[in-house]
């Protein structure tokens, strides 16, 4: 029992109920903030027309206020979206069908979609692996999943001028922003997670801002500031937030006097198996040796 | 005084949900507009016909 205790404990990271809480006030205004989520949809689309396929029925998974229903995807490839979020006012927002739904906690069927995609929530799921493998059970065989989450780099300036702010003036640090996956973590997840042919690659976004302040604002807006569970309960010292927009500046300021922060964007995708998906051979399984193999690749040569 | 004016929940969607903490199939009761689910003990509300899957939002059904 205690030892459950502390195994729980040390695998949960994001405060789930706190995060909601922030997806709830961004709802309203969430559209003036969501320039990453149409860039990754945009992604999600040239993805789609690259595969030649149709998917009557469709997940868009923590979509905000419904970033699939609101894009141009391929028109004909797509039949029936259904929108989750883990914020009941996020989905409130959106239309067509919709509920509200926790990516840790699926309450869809095994075998209910063709396609899922999830754009920029996934990030903030404590058991990453266990929200893919249940992504994965409710695709159809030989369904699509494509994904999009914040990768270890985003937000690298703001990580860093908030620590040495910390370190300076309160002579401690306690994390404020989140976590994230690295790149060369997610192939080896996906394919945990039972998918095949996994994909993954990273974008790397460089924003401009009049300055870290401003850079704050945005995040708020668009639901995504700090809701570690170790995070410090104390709001950060208006002093220290000072500091740290100064170091930000002096660090990563542009020669116009703005500043730049990063975002990289990890995209994923995978397919539930099927019989017909290419796959490598049982070792043993060659009909010809490869010594063979290698002197008759070699004969036309000579010739 | 029946309130019928509340947009029922699409029976497609009806046809894919099961309940987020058992996988259980669930119990459309119409009149409270709720999702049942009876393995978990739980019923989940839907609001203006968004179903809202959420344990921490759900109703524990009281054992009669």
């Amino acid at each position: 029992m205690m030892r459950a205790m502390q195994k729980a404990s040390t695998m949960l990271i994001f405060d789930r109920k706190l995060h909601a809480q922030r997806r709830a006030r961004a709802a309203a205004g969430f559209e003036a903030h969501d320039f990453l989520l149409r860039r990754v949809v945009e992604e999600f689309a040239d993805r789609l027309m690259a595969v030649n396929r149709n998917f009557p029925l469709a997940l868009d998974l923590g979509s905000h206020v419904g970033a699939l229903t609101h894009a141009e995807l391929p028109t004909g490839k797509i039949g029936t979206v259904v929108a989750t979020d883990l914020s009941p006012a996020m989905v409130a927002r959106g239309k067509g069908l919709r509920l509200a739904a926790d990516e840790e906690h699926l309450p869809f069927h095994d075998g209910s979609f063709d396609l899922i995609a999830s754009a920029l929530s996934l990030h903030w799921t404590n058991d990453l692996p266990g929200a893919l493998i249940q992504i994965r059970r409710a695709l159809v065989p030989d369904g699509l999943f494509l994904g999009a989450i914040f990768g270890g780099d985003t937000l690298t300036e703001l990580r860093q001028s908030l620590t040495e702010a910390e370190i300076e003036l309160e002579g401690g640090l306690s994390p404020r922003v989140s976590p994230f996956v690295e790149l060369r973590d997610m192939g080896s997840l996906l394919q945990r997670a039972g998918f095949a042919l996994p994909v993954v690659d990273a974008d790397r976004i460089r924003v401009r801002y009049a300055n870290a302040l401003k850079l704050m604002a945005e995040l708020r807006g668009m639901g995504e500031t700090n809701a570690l569970i170790e995070r410090r309960r104390t709001p950060l010292r208006r002093g220290t937030l000072i500091r740290a927009a100064e170091i930000y500046q002096q660090k990563f300021g542009l020669p116009d006097g703005r500043v730049q922060a990063t975002f990289e964007i990890i995209f994923m995708t995978g397919w539930s198996p099927h019989e017909s998906q290419q796959k490598p051979l049982k070792p043993g399984s060659a009909k010809m040796r490869l010594a063979e193999a290698l002197r008759s690749n070699a004969k036309p040569q000579r010739d | 005084m029946a309130d019928t004016r509340a947009p029922e929940v699409d029976p497609k969607l009806l046809e894919i949900l099961v309940c987020p903490v058992t996988k259980t199939t669930l119990r459309y009761d119409r009149e409270r507009q709720e999702l049942i689910s009876d393995k978990a003990r739980l019923a989940f509300p839907i609001r203006d016909g968004i179903p809202i899957m959420l344990a921490d939002e759900a109703r524990p059904l009281d054992d009669e």
